[in-house]
């Protein structure tokens, strides 16, 4: 049996706006997501801020119905059977909120250790064991309004092994960390994988995803746009090559003239100290550069590079496409 | 039995909070004494002493009202700032007894508001502090506070559904004191208003508080007041159901 | 002239809305229009079962002084809620002469107290079935205005704490029940002790109360002229004062790098 299996899920809102006259506006969200995730992966969602992860995340831990389609989680359906599928899973959050700042983090986690009904016996050795292992140990006596926000961060992945789940849903747990604070958190995943943890963890750091996780699938505009082992999806575009050339000021007319130019894959736009560097992705046979700088004549440009495509690369393709 | 120990623990937690924030809670005392007061200050014109422990006791149950009334919303509304409600939503304890230990937290404050509007009465004003019976007085006093998480609870669900009621606290606060009989005998009320005052606990509650200091029969009272109380929370938890079976497909969790 | 005109009464509607995008008829009908209407059914019904003033007394106390709210709450918000969205920063560095500047606020404010004072005057009426005399009604509209003005004026320096204060709710509360208490508004002025009835001399609604009880029992604009112009120079000092505070925490926060601290 699959540990998590999503098929065609969607999910649409409804947004109002005015008082008296309401107009409602849908916008689809998720839009036709399908995977399945074997027990002890763990499988990667990622994609762009409001590509659907959080949307996709939220149908998997019951918080939200989906419009269509279905997912089961260890076999027993998140719409039907709530309740069981809440036993069993383990949802962690990044970002500050979702702490009772009020209290130590102790405490918090001695409240939700309640709610999930964790034997009172059994309720002490385990926070002390998951407060070892997040590294709080310490500190769990002090409020966690004076919490870092990596210290809270770890709270909340504490808090969301409590009653030992099998799976586990990490929505953006390193986002806005410190690098190191980041470096330990991802240390900790990869642990929880070698006990035998199913994860289902969204990011949008690319080499997140590349380090800790056995597939992806990688989402934008609420669909999925490629499946497979980080070395599937690098092997996508390995046959291409990507040049970079150091811009001051482009416009949008000329990225849309380059992207249209024969052989090329994808065009993004990075900035960069004082200069915007254009990267464009080409196949591997064409040399487009003096196509491309014939299209930036008049703007001033520095230096420009060829290079091997990474991930990183392959990822902008996936998702800046039409 | 875990149950019991859910609430219990949810209680002392939000307890907790509740007294490590002690300016949300000024607001909540002050406010119905400054009405206590006023309303002191009309009943001592009318010259009459019994009227005046009437009133005391009167003012110090609307503080207490106040408390819950007030809060009860916001304190949903606190959750979804926190972004804690989605926590306790994905928790697979059902979402009211999540949510009842910290209706009953802020009921519990009601009994410092009951006890500052007494004190207030009797140092400011002189009104006697004579409680005939201690010890029923004391069942009536827990009984209405049980009640009032009741009713805060059949709020706070409400409240999920109905983002901006958060800010109507106040508005809950008047025609409770109103039509309860806490400082006007329901006998002044028209006739049509008077089945609404059965149905609300707080009026039973008031008078269990009123009979056992003055020395009357506050049993029947109470009792009633406890079955409201009991009722409440049962459409609480039906209404709770319906509201967040409405909140997952609408989306409306995560919202502040 | 006409950049303050224009400072004045657009910068002060704009304003008005953006710090109240959340005022909803939802939340605006039951905290503005019937909450009055129960403290004013409130308050009656207690006067009743003391045995004490008439329905129009109370009546005319609790719809006057419940214009207190949108002043003093409207008033914090469009200074303190500006604070919490940091835009209070660019409006402060702008070069907009400030009269106009926390005047035109004001405005709003002010006009948006007196409906609700007028709304809870009408049907208060209605429900308690009291009678105002046709010929007193815009005399009444005049004093409910002037009221309005005179709270407001209070406003504007609640709204200066509320620079300094962070739980300017709780201190607008605060405010509302010491005029709830003190004004008169339900119990007569003698009938309190006399500190509490010399202090009210210096309150807002003090003055229009009385005059408006007088135009209700028949007299006219002219006999309670002397009480009006008591009540707008009331409003005048606060209105003053509060304007000075709100400068004079400018300088303080521009030397002290308070004004973002929220």
């Amino acid at each position: 049996m699959a540990a998590i299996e999503a098929h065609e899920l969607c999910r649409t809102y409804k947004t109002h706006t005015g008082t008296f006259r309401r107009r409602t506006k849908e916008v689809e969200a998720v839009r036709g997501v399908s995977f399945t995730i074997e027990p002890g992966e763990l499988f990667g969602l990622l994609g762009p801020n409001g590509a659907g992860k959080t949307t996709t995340i939220k149908m998997l831990i019951t918080l939200l119905i989906p419009t269509a389609g279905s997912a089961r989680v260890l076999g027993l359906d998140v719409v039907k059977d709530a309740r069981e599928v809440r036993k069993r899973i383990g949802y962690v959050f990044g970002g500050e909120r979702g702490v009772y700042e009020r209290l130590s983090g102790y405490d918090n986690l001695r409240y939700f250790a309640e709610l999930y009904g964790v034997p009172p016996k059994l309720q002490k050795p385990r926070i002390e064991e998951l407060l070892e292992l997040v590294g709080l140990k310490g500190r769990e006596h002090e409020r966690a309004e004076g919490y870092s926000r990596g210290m809270k961060q770890r709270l909340h992945v504490a808090r969301g092994l409590l009653h030992d789940p099998e799976v586990l849903f990490l929505d953006e747990p390193t986002i806005g960390l410190d690098p190191v604070g980041a470096r330990e958190l991802r240390s900790t995943i990869a642990s929880l994988t070698a006990a035998g943890k199913t994860i289902l963890l969204t990011t949008h750091y690319m080499f997140e995803a590349d380090a800790l996780c056995d597939r992806i699938a990688v989402i934008s505009k609420g669909s999925i746009v490629a499946e497979g082992t980080p070395a599937d999806l690098k092997r996508g575009v390995g046959q291409g090559s990507v040049l970079e050339v150091e811009v001051y000021g482009v416009d949008e007319e000329t990225i849309e003239q380059v992207r249209r130019l024969g052989g090329v894959l994808a065009v993004s736009v990075e900035e960069r100290e004082q200069a915007q560097v254009l990267v464009v992705q080409t196949q591997a046979e064409v040399e487009l550069t003096s196509a491309i700088l014939g299209h930036l004549n008049g703007g001033q440009v520095g230096r420009i590079s060829q290079r091997e495509p990474t991930l990183e690369d392959a990822y902008v393709a996936l998702v800046t496409e039409e | 039995m875990s149950t019991l120990r859910l609430l219990g623990v949810g209680w002392y937690f939000q307890f907790k909070m509740i007294l490590r924030s002690p300016f949300d809670g000024i607001g909540n005392v002050l406010y119905p004494l400054f009405f206590a007061t006023t309303a002191l200050f009309v009943f001592r014109a009318g010259q009459s002493p019994r009227t005046l422990v009437y009133a005391s006791l009167g003012a110090a149950v609307m503080g207490m009202w106040s408390s819950v009334s007030t809060s009860a919303g916001s304190a949903m509304q606190r959750e979804r700032w926190w972004g804690t409600l989605e926590l306790l939503v994905a928790a697979p304890r059902h979402f009211s007894l999540v949510m009842l230990p910290a209706t009953l937290g802020l009921a519990t404050v009601g009994i410092y508001n009951l006890a500052a509007t007494l004190l207030w009465g009797h140092f400011v004003f002189g009104i006697p502090l004579t409680i005939t019976h201690p010890l029923l007085f004391a069942l009536s006093v827990v009984g209405t506070v049980l009640a009032f998480g009741g009713l805060g609870l059949l709020f706070a669900v409400s409240f999920v559904r109905f983002r901006a009621a958060w800010v109507l606290g106040n508005f809950f606060e008047y025609p409770v004191w109103l039509v309860c009989g806490f400082l006007v005998p329901l006998a002044l009320l028209p006739g049509w208003v008077r089945p609404i005052s059965w149905v609300l606990a707080p009026t039973w509650g008031m008078s269990a508080i009123r009979e056992s200091a003055l020395g009357g029969t506050p049993l029947p009272d109470l009792l009633l007041c406890l079955g409201l109380g009991a009722a409440y929370v049962a459409l609480g938890v039906l209404v709770t159901d319906r509201v967040l079976y409405d909140a997952r497909g609408r989306g409306t969790l995560s919202l502040t | 002239m006409i950049v303050a005109a224009r400072i004045f009464v657009v910068g002060g509607l704009t304003s008005f809305r953006a710090l109240f995008y959340w005022l909803t008829p939802w939340i605006y009908v039951p905290t503005m229009l019937v909450a009055p209407i129960f403290q004013i059914l409130l308050f009656a019904y207690i006067g009743r079962s003391a045995g004490l003033e008439s329905d129009e007394f109370y009546l005319i106390g609790n719809a006057l002084q419940y214009a207190a709210i949108p002043c003093l709450f409207a008033m914090a918000q469009m200074v303190g809620g500006e604070r919490y969205q940091n835009t209070l920063s660019a409006i402060l560095v702008s070069p907009a002469p400030r009269i106009p500047l926390f005047f035109g606020r004001s405005l709003p404010v002010l006009l948006n107290g007196a409906f609700v004072a007028a709304f809870s005057l009408l049907v208060g009426a209605l429900v308690l079935g009291v009678h105002l005399p046709a010929s007193s009604l815009a005399p009444l509209g005049l004093v409910v205005l002037i009221a309005a003005f005179s709270c407001t004026g209070l406003g504007l320096v609640n709204a200066a704490a509320s620079l300094r204060i962070r739980e300017n709710a709780v201190l607008s509360n605060v405010i509302f029940g010491f005029l709830l208490i003190f004004t008169g508004a339900n119990v007569p002025l003698d009938d309190l002790p006399s500190w509490i009835s010399t202090a009210a001399q210096g309150m807002p609604f003090t003055h229009a109360i009385k005059a408006a009880r007088e135009l209700a029992a028949g007299a006219s604009l002219g006999d309670v002229r002397g009480l009006l112009g008591a009540e707008l120079l009331v409003g005048a000092i606060y209105g003053v004062a509060g304007y000075s505070l709100l400068r004079w925490f400018e300088v303080l926060s521009r030397r002290y790098a308070t004004l973002e601290r929220s």
